[in-house]
């Protein structure tokens, strides 16, 4: 008894101010993902490695566009996407505050334009995707492959093979083997 | 090991030498799945010897019965015995028997050896394969109204999103005591009950205040984890569920998933992974053993006791925020190692936390034991017999407050544990004291335990990423949990997905000894007695589909009124149950 007097005392006072006052957290503590919209081409890769599939990239082929969106309700902030994202587009903040007075509101969307095959005309992939891979493949201009590659960034997979296809008979042609 | 090394022996093949001379012809076909790991196929009919001679003879424990079918593998269904071999020659010894898909009847052997009895039932309800023999032929994870021929593991039975119409609304299940002549009262406790965070159902057989037998029922809210994961996670997003499969020893869970697929695959983690494996373990496991010696002094009516060791334990909740970036869920685990390095300046922050941890908890121990009150009320109670505890292969500490040394970390040495040489800490007591006092030992040995290795953690790559899988091979792996061993087997099936997982947490195996614990006892030693094994009802139920809803509500009080019609004499049990418990 006398030794659990002393150890009340000892304590003092155990309780924090929190909500009253903010909680602090350490630094790296994993809480709400924070997408950034702009660097983000919706690639999918973070839909890909999410385990509940908090996000989600479904596509729209009625208006031709691409959805990413996440559920904070689904969310286990494992923090899989953020390590899986090639544009550091979404980053786990410390926030853990996310309750809502709707269930709707659980729910972020952005919505991403699709590509047309410069040939065909129909969609097949992310614009900024696109962009992105065009980017990269622009920074190799010595290397022969990445330079047609290039040239047929913007064509769907089927034009696309069938200019592979149209580019190695030329070139059997030139060498003079036609199969 | 230096044994098998001297004879040129497989490590687990002096049992298979003996069971071959002991039974000619049972053994049909022996395989390594991993290098501790020993699987024997042997004939039905010889099973339930084998396994009772691997079991009583040569120091085995059941770790786990697994169910799979495997029809479309070989067309058949099989079902492993997992004994932990903790004798001479350690290592883990699985008996797998084949059932035929025609028949579906395999030998029981609960007769034999009662450990299994939980494991066969389970079988039973979530395959349908008919155990021959069997002593306790009700169901057990399955509820009272769930349509009869639906088998939720079988391959080709029912969607995981499948949820099947009730088929009856009256409570069928029955509750067996052994009272013997004597005239019993019978107070129902739960499924939903003031002293429980967590449903499960008890049925008490009391003569006056002295309970002279009890039954309990499980599995109220099942998640269907396992076929979730078999049907709709990857195998690589199966350790985010598996942490989840307890609130509590999530961590203990997540690695031995992830070591399940390393041992099958033979993947080499890299040993700064495995030192960060056993730390984080060994954090679950402080603030584990702060919750439940709360607990302890709650339920003995200390409760200035629980709010200090909440408060502490609390400090335990920070080291793992500070490790992992989470109170709980740590979510560092992958396939092949770990995703977050403990930094220098994490590790000086760890050894303050470690070093106010043991001056608190000091104290608090301290005050604790020098309770009269807290003495009186755990001592001599809640017996766990050792003959009790060798049948039923209980584990953690309340098989180690029954005198047995049987720890995974020592036993089977994993991750980190195998650079510490260490031995389990015991209790002969076999009481509710005995299990406390052995929590407190192993609290103070986590904290050097947690400084031994985070200064001998060598330096490295924490992350294998280079490996590749074979389908349908399989390994199991246990890790001592705070509560006990968590033993998960898993087969990787060829669709990036797992072909069967099979999770069995701590608390599985120590409900159906706690029978025995109960006997003997007062009411109002109940609580105190479930709490000392520390139960976590969740780990329990992770198996099968439907939760029976508020029927059960209605079902219970018929039943109630139906026991104290049987009782005229005594006044209502409801109130009883409510003074009591």
């Amino acid at each position: 008894m006398f030794k659990t007097i002393k150890e009340v005392l000892r304590t003092g006072n155990a309780t924090v101010k929190y909500p009253f006052a903010p909680l602090e957290r350490p630094k790296d503590a994993r809480g709400k993902p924070e997408h950034d919209a702009v660097k983000c081409m919706a690639c999918s890769a973070c839909a890909v490695a999410c385990p509940p599939n908090a996000i989600q990239t479904p596509l729209d082929f009625e208006a031709n566009t691409k959805l990413w969106s996440i559920n904070y309700g689904r969310c286990v902030f494992c923090g899989r996407c953020e390590e899986v994202c090639p544009t550091n587009a979404i980053i786990l903040s410390p926030e853990f505050e996310l309750a809502v007075m709707s269930k709707a509101d659980l729910e972020e969307i952005c919505v991403y334009s699709l590509q047309a095959c410069v040939e065909c005309g129909s969609y097949f992939a992310p614009t900024k995707q696109v962009d992105y891979v065009a980017r990269i493949l622009s920074q190799n201009l010595n290397d022969e492959e990445a330079e047609h590659a290039l040239e047929s960034v913007r064509l769907c997979p089927q034009c696309k093979q069938k200019a592979d296809v149209l580019r190695f008979k030329e070139q059997s042609k030139k060498a003079g083997e036609w199969l | 090991m230096s044994d098998t090394a001297n004879t040129n022996l497989k490590t687990g093949e002096s049992h298979v030498k003996a069971v071959q001379e002991r039974f000619p012809g049972a053994v049909l076909n022996t395989a390594w799945s991993a290098e501790d790991q020993v699987v024997i196929d042997v004939v039905p009919s010889k099973a339930p010897e084998l396994i009772e001679h691997l079991y009583y003879e040569r120091y085995g424990w059941l770790s786990v019965v697994v169910g799979n079918d495997e029809r479309p593998l070989n067309g058949h269904y099989a079902v492993y015995y997992v004994l932990s071999m903790e004798g001479e020659d350690p290592s883990y010894c699985t008996v797998r028997v084949q059932v035929p898909a025609d028949t579906c009847e395999f030998y029981s052997v609960t007769p034999k050896v009662p450990a299994v009895v939980w494991g066969e039932r389970e079988v039973q309800d979530m395959f349908g394969l008919k155990a021959l023999g069997i002593t306790d032929n009700r169901n057990l994870v399955l509820p009272d109204d769930w349509p009869a021929g639906l088998y939720p593991l079988r391959k080709d039975s029912m969607d995981y999103r499948y949820r099947p119409e009730p088929v009856s609304d009256v409570e069928n299940y029955e509750f067996l005591s052994e009272t013997g002549d004597r005239e019993t009262t019978v107070i129902p406790m739960g499924p939903l009950h003031i002293t429980s965070d967590e449903p499960g159902h008890f049925r008490l057989f009391v003569e006056g205040e002295d309970i002279i037998d009890a039954d309990y029922r499980m599995f109220y809210v099942h998640r269907g984890m396992e076929k979730c994961a078999e049907s709709r996670m990857n195998y690589d997003t199966v350790p985010f569920l598996a942490e989840r499969i307890c609130g509590i020893c999530g961590f203990a869970h997540s690695v031995a998933y992830v070591a399940t697929i390393e041992r099958a695959q033979g993947i080499e983690v890299p040993p700064r992974a495995q030192y960060i494996r056993s730390i984080l373990l060994e954090t679950e496991r402080l603030h584990s053993h702060l919750l439940n010696l709360g607990l302890v002094c709650h339920f003995s009516g200390f409760d200035t006791g629980f709010h200090h060791m909440f408060r502490v334990r609390e400090k335990s909740m920070d080291l793992a925020e500070m490790l992992t970036g989470a109170r709980k869920t740590y979510g560092v685990n992958l396939i092949g190692g770990v995703r977050r390095d403990i930094l220098a300046e994490q590790k000086l922050a760890t050894l303050k936390f470690l070093d106010e941890l043991r001056t608190e908890a000091g104290y608090l121990v301290e005050e604790l034991l020098s309770t009269p009150n807290f003495i009186k009320r755990a001592k001599g109670v809640g017996i766990l017999d050792k003959k009790i505890a060798r049948d039923y292969s209980p584990v953690g500490p309340t098989v180690r407050g029954s005198g047995f040394a049987r720890d995974a970390r020592w036993c089977h040495p994993y991750d980190g544990y195998k650079h510490l040489n260490r031995s389990a800490f015991t209790q002969d007591t076999c009481d509710v004291l005995g299990r406390t006092l052995v929590r407190v030992d192993e609290f103070m040995d986590s904290l050097t335990m947690i400084s031994e290795l985070l200064e001998n953690a060598p330096a490295g790559p924490i992350l294998n990423e280079s490996w590749t899988y074979e389908p349908h091979r399989y390994a199991v792996s246990a890790t001592e949990a705070p509560r006990g061993e968590d033993l998960h087997w898993a087969m990787i099936g060829d669709n990036q997905k797992c072909y069967r997982w099979r999770a069995k947490a701590s608390t599985y195996s120590n409900w159906p000894p706690l029978r025995y614990m109960f006997r003997g006892n007062t009411i109002s030693d109940a609580a105190m007695i479930v709490g000392s094994i520390d139960p976590c009802y969740s780990c329990t139920e992770r198996v099968a589909i439907v939760d029976i809803k508020s029927k059960t509500q209605q079902v219970l009080s018929r039943q109630q009124l139906e026991d104290y019609s049987r009782n005229r004499k005594h006044s209502p049990l409801e109130k009883r149950g409510t003074r009591y418990l």
